[in-house]
């Protein structure tokens, strides 16, 4: 439809567009259709907005003139203006935060946007805590905070980004960008791997390297769980490795070229091919393993199967589409990050003359004072051994290379896409929306500043922590939230051009930590015993007979096993099964993969028969369900729900604060609210407990001794801050001397909009 | 959950804008487009998890060699005869329709399921909605109770439309939800009391800061405590009822599911789902289809006949399904193993003809003989029966289309009177 000869034509039903008359007008009728109705156009990518609609009808209404010989074409947006970078290399991160403050206000300078007050010192202390270690502060911690006096945001930031829960919280970030499912082949490994990862320091190029070229099998080598997660399928991977790490949704070309992108389905299909000879391996052992291997035939071919016959389609020779930069000066950035690759390796070559990738990251941070972490230990001795049975876990040449074009320092793409997310995470919203939609045709805004922190976030050598600290430590970070009187489109404005601060909500798994914290749930709050209550469950219990289970049926072996009771009281969906990572990989895998090479194949044969007969029919205890009262003593405690096999089950807290599901590349996080949330917030177990006053905690000696003190201290502990006058006099009203009126007081703070926003 | 929508909707924008604008009528032309046949305001679904044997139920095969230990008996229907494990539901069959002609493809219960309830196959790039969550979205919710609520089990996930459609569930039909009243321990008076304080919090930071996402758990709040006070809640508590009626349900899980069932649609729920599990049945499976038989049949029976009683029948779609069938072949445990080639369905009310048969298996029920059914055929039909667009394409939150049911599915139109 782009001249004017093909615009009046319209379909095979009515005319297109009738100048003059919109109503008469089929394709004016159309557009006026709801987005979900049949027939509506624009039938693909987004809906015209309501102002492009009116445009519309004016024009056919009058006359719908249409020059001679113009025809139409896509129109790309304005490429954003772009300020100056500055000239030198910032010195420390405290620097490098003011320079982007710097470039943000230059690029804002014009706009119009209202520039809100950084935040007091207490809020600052919440917000960051909250998004770098995932929980509320600890009374603890902000009397700590307190006493660190003029430097102490400072010091907060590099305290907090040094801690272990760090680790756990940003494993959390990873996992949604990975689509970690702890239910698929390699999921737990890979979690484990990540968390391991960050808490080590890897510097995020290499991990991303070892993600794109592992081969092997989870739990020897965890890192192929991100190809084990698509099946290791070249087109699946293909797509998401381009979306997830260059921010480029170039798969929208796998099936067409790009309708409103300029990448062709070619450039697709020679990307797909650097997995094009990867395959998954399933052990011909019982219950056997599942691992990736290289295979000799490349599988992708062109043309598409659909356009041409089988025996005209050829291999695809690999082509990375994506341009690197070329300079006739190395930039400053990369010459930084070279010499920081330089002096990482020269310092392992003292140690070791054969350096190796592993050597190289114990070199860039020393594990002082840490525990050796047993998954990346287990990685290094499988990549020892791969060298000597190199021939069952074949390694990806072509792979390797692919991840050295994706991660090289001079792919702008690569540094761009991951500090997208991280400034997402902890401003709000990304210079780029959707985030992993970086093209020509969606807009990029204060492209100056993501470039600033692209370069610095490679200039360090891909380091996650400094990436952190500069944005942590800018003014864009700590900027407070917009009056409520503020105009809607002011407030809009102002809070996309990152002057003020948008509304943020905990996510579910910080959500639940932080009423864990808040309830001092994280051990017992009671004495042994003083809570008991007689409680009436369902038990199952052995008759003593047998029965006999086919193999295979296991229906009936669920229903006849001595499964563990649910707790009955129906609060499974807020309990938090916490995964062991450093037990994950057992070493029993390792002595069978060795003794697995050491027999013959009619030997492997024979085993697998014995075992097969064997589990042909099972002999199992017959149970029965019978009804027990007991006295239990009801003393909950709760863990992190940062360490929690993930996603959640369906229904569970977790899920219900928005934990994708993790299915779908280009899957967020659902930010909505939703009635289920807050009937668990107002009548969950937790939330309950939580408020409860427990004698073991220092609440209620406090309160004995004077409600003001306990007022101020409940405050604090859980939203961080003091009562202003008039929320003390409402609270002493709400206590009045009593454990039960500050129940009350601490049910209604947890379950405030307070607590769950951020400051 | 019904699928509410707390946050400002661009597109209900955009319908009232464009409305308003044109002057015109769009809900005529919307009118007209919509399919004008269905009745079905409800679904009633009985998922079957494992793969239900259809020789021993639907489609029985007197005289030969796969025909099992059943026989079959004649029901209200003249010619057609179903199991004798179904005696009372052979009375009900005039509501009823048989499908016996499904061609399945997936013989792997985890890709059969997600099949059988969601209608496409498995992908890795995207999750598709169940029945259920689809059927939520795609019609306003009446009354106050969830319009999706599942008993005894998870159904299909909402997939790509998100936690709003997800389903409301009830671990055991008549157990309490912990989370529709306050906890043990904090009174009536004490909560409501607890709730002032909340509002009287909240009311100060939206005074201050007033953001959209502020006000849409404002929504959600009041929403959750209208529905802890809603009277309607009864429904979910079978303690009430007639023990007469519990029994002629069948005092098991199973009949206190379909009595539930017909409670919730009675009190506006859009979309129930019964799960039932235990049918994979590998060896023994006579005695195991015995034991089905004798929960199922009088709760289905029942359902039957008090929907048409109550004139709820005609508007209520009732569907009995699962993943694929079992072989004609019984291997030497005397059981069966799976079989998707074929298999059959059950479906009345909602303005399904009853009495009819759809499609014929072949002598020993290993394929069909007429008229195969395509499993996306199903979800056609049911998308029909409920007057939901077939060919309607829905956006996943990053704007891609996605069709209700995948291309070149057709409703079996035989089935509607």
């Amino acid at each position: 439809m782009d001249t004017h000869e093909k615009f009046l034509e319209g379909g095979d039903t009515a005319d297109a567009v009738v100048p003059g008359d919109s109503a008469k007008s089929e394709l004016l009728v159309r557009i006026h259709l709801r987005p979900i109705d049949e027939g509506v156009m624009p039938d693909e990518g987004r809906a015209l907005k309501p102002e492009e609609v009116a445009l519309l009808d004016a024009w056919v209404e009058a006359g719908a003139k249409w020059p001679k010989g113009v025809t139409l074409t896509e129109r790309k947006p304005e490429a954003p203006k772009r300020v100056a970078l500055p000239q030198k290399a910032p010195g420390s991160n405290i620097e490098a935060a003011a320079m982007l403050d710097d470039i943000l206000r230059r690029e804002n300078a014009g706009t119009g946007v209202v520039t809100t007050q950084t935040l007091n010192n207490a809020a600052f202390l919440r917000r960051s805590t909250i998004d770098l270690i995932g929980r509320i502060p600890t009374m603890n911690e902000v009397r700590e905070y307190e006493g660190w006096g003029e430097n102490r945001q400072t010091k907060l930031i590099a305290k907090l980004t040094s801690q272990p829960r760090f680790a756990d919280r940003w494993t959390v970030f990873m996992a949604d960008m990975l689509r970690v499912r702890s239910n698929v082949t390699g999921g737990n490994q890979l979690l484990a791997y990540l968390h391991g990862s960050i808490e080590q320091k890897k510097p995020y190029d290499v991990l991303v390297r070892e993600l794109i070229s592992a081969s092997g099998r989870a739990n020897s080598n965890p890192a192929v769980g991100y190809i084990l997660g698509d099946d290791a399928q070249p087109m699946e991977l293909a797509a998401a490795t381009s979306q997830i790490f260059l921010g480029v949704q170039i798969g929208c070309a796998m099936c067409h070229d790009h309708p409103f992108d300029d990448w062709a389905q070619k450039d697709f299909y020679d990307l797909a091919a650097f997995f094009g000879k990867t395959k998954k391996m399933e052990s011909r052992r019982r219950g056997g393993s599942v691992y990736t291997t290289e295979g000799n035939e490349m599988t992708v071919l062109w043309p598409p199967e659909d356009k041409a016959e089988a025996r005209d389609r050829k291999p695809v020779k690999p082509r990375f589409p994506f341009q690197l930069g070329h300079f006739e000066k190395t930039p400053h950035h990369i010459q930084r990050f070279e010499a920081v690759r330089l002096s990482q390796e020269q310092k392992n070559s003292t140690d070791d003359d054969t350096a190796s990738l592993d050597a190289l990251l114990d070199a860039v941070e020393p594990n002082v004072g840490r525990p050796i972490d047993p998954v990346l230990e287990e990685a290094k001795k499988e990549s020892q051994k791969l060298n000597v049975h190199g021939d069952l876990y074949r390694s990806s040449e072509l792979r390797d290379q692919l991840a050295q074009l994706i991660t090289d320092p001079r792919n702008d793409y690569f540094a761009r896409a991951f500090v997208n997310r991280v400034w997402a995470e902890l401003i709000g919203h990304g210079f780029v929306e959707p985030l992993d939609n970086f093209s020509d045709y969606n807009g990029l805004h204060h492209p100056t500043t993501l470039d600033f922190l692209a370069q610095e976030f490679i200039a360090s050598g891909y380091d996650f922590r400094t990436l952190i600290r500069i944005i942590t430590l800018s003014d864009v970070y700590r900027r407070s939230a917009l009056p409520a009187d503020t105009p809607f489109e002011l407030r809009e404005k102002s809070e996309l051009n990152f002057a003020a601060a948008p509304s943020r909500r905990m996510l579910g798994e910080v959500l639940y930590d932080s009423i864990v914290v808040a309830g001092h749930l994280g051990d017992f709050k009671w004495p042994k015993g003083a809570n008991n209550k007689q409680v009436s469950r369902e038990i199952q219990i052995a008759t003593g007979e047998f029965t006999m289970v086919e193999a295979g049926d296991a229906e009936k072996v669920t229903t006849m096993a001595g499964q563990p009771a649910m707790r009955g009281d129906g609060y499974d969906l807020e309990s938090s099964l916490k995964i062991d990572f450093s037990s994950i990989l057992s070493s029993k895998e390792q002595t069978e993969l060795v003794s697995m090479r050491e027999k013959s194949d009619e030997q492997i044969k024979a085993e697998e028969m014995a075992a097969m007969q064997k589990d042909e029919q099972r002999k199992v205890m017959k149970y029965k369900t019978e009804t027990v009262t007991e006295t239990v003593d009801d003393n909950p405690r709760f863990d992190s729900a940062m360490r929690m096999a993930t996603p959640a089950p369906p229904a569970h807290f977790l899920r219900v604060f928005g934990q994708p599901a993790r299915t779908g590349l280009g899957e967020f996080r659902d930010e909505a609210s939703s009635l289920r949330q807050q009937l668990m917030m107002l009548n969950g177990r937790m939330t309950h407990e939580a408020s409860r006053v427990g004698t073991l905690e220092p609440l209620h000696h406090l309160l004995k001794k004077d409600q003001n003190l306990a007022i101020d201290w409940a405050y604090q502990e859980i939203l961080t801050r003091l009562p202003t006058p008039e929320e003390k006099s409402d609270a002493r009203a709400i206590v009045n001397d009593d454990s039960q009126g500050m129940a009350d007081l601490r049910w209604a703070l947890i379950n405030s909009n307070e607590f769950r926003f951020l400051p | 959950m019904s699928c509410n929508d707390y946050q400002i909707n661009r597109r209900r924008m955009l319908k009232t804008f464009s409305a308003s604008l044109l002057g015109m009528p769009i809900s005529q032309l919307l009118a007209q487009t919509a399919p004008s046949r269905a009745q079905a305001e409800h679904v009633i679904l009985f998922w079957n998890s494992g793969g239900m044997s259809h020789l021993d139920t639907w489609d029985p095969k007197p005289g030969r060699k796969v025909q099992g230990e059943f026989n079959p008996i004649k029901t209200s229907v003249d010619g057609m005869e179903i199991s004798e494990i179904f005696p009372q539901l052979a009375k009900q069959m005039h509501h009823g329709a048989l499908i016996r002609s499904i061609a399945g493809t997936n013989g792997d219960h985890g890709r059969a399921q997600y099949e059988l309830q969601t209608g496409f196959n498995q992908s890795p790039n995207i999750m598709h909605p169940g029945l259920g969550s689809l059927v939520v979205h795609e019609r306003e919710p009446l009354g106050d109770l969830p319009a999706l609520v599942s008993i005894s089990g998870q159904p299909a996930r909402a997939g790509y439309l998100g936690q709003q459609c997800e389903a409301y569930f009830v671990g055991r039909p008549g157990q309490k939800d912990p989370y529709l009243a306050f906890p043990e321990g904090i009174s009536h008076a004490r909560g409501m009391q607890r709730l002032q304080i909340l509002e009287k919090m909240n009311a100060r930071t939206s005074g201050e800061k007033g953001s959209k996402e502020l006000k849409a758990s404002q929504t959600a709040l009041k929403d959750a405590v209208n529905l802890m006070e809603s009277p309607a809640l009864k429904a979910f508590e079978l303690e009430d009822e007639d023990p007469k009626t519990v029994a002629k349900y069948g005092d098991t899980e199973f009949g206190r599911g379909a009595l539930l069932a017909r409670r919730l649609v009675e009190k506006g729920v859009r979309f129930v789902q019964v799960n039932r599990g235990g049918f994979d049945n590998h060896g023994n499976i006579f005695d195991a289809m015995r034991n089905h038989g004798a929960a199922m049949d009088p709760a289905i029976a029942s359902l039957l006949s008090d929907l048409k009683a109550n004139g709820m029948l005609s508007k209520t779609l009732v569907v009995v399904l699962s993943e694929f069938g079992r072989t004609p072949r019984i291997n030497d445990g005397g059981g069966r193993d799976h079989w998707a080639r074929c298999f059959s369905a059950m479906m009345a009310g909602g303005g399904i003809k009853g009495g009819s048969i759809v499609g014929a298996s072949d002598e020993d029920g290993m394929a069909p003989a007429e008229r195969p059914v395509k499993v996306s055929d199903l979800h056609a039909t049911m998308c029909h029966a409920l007057g939901i667009n077939q060919d309607k394409e829905l956006f996943t939150p990053q704007g891609r289309p996605m069709r209700v049911v995948p291309k070149g599915a057709t409703p079996i139109h035989e089935l509607f009177a």
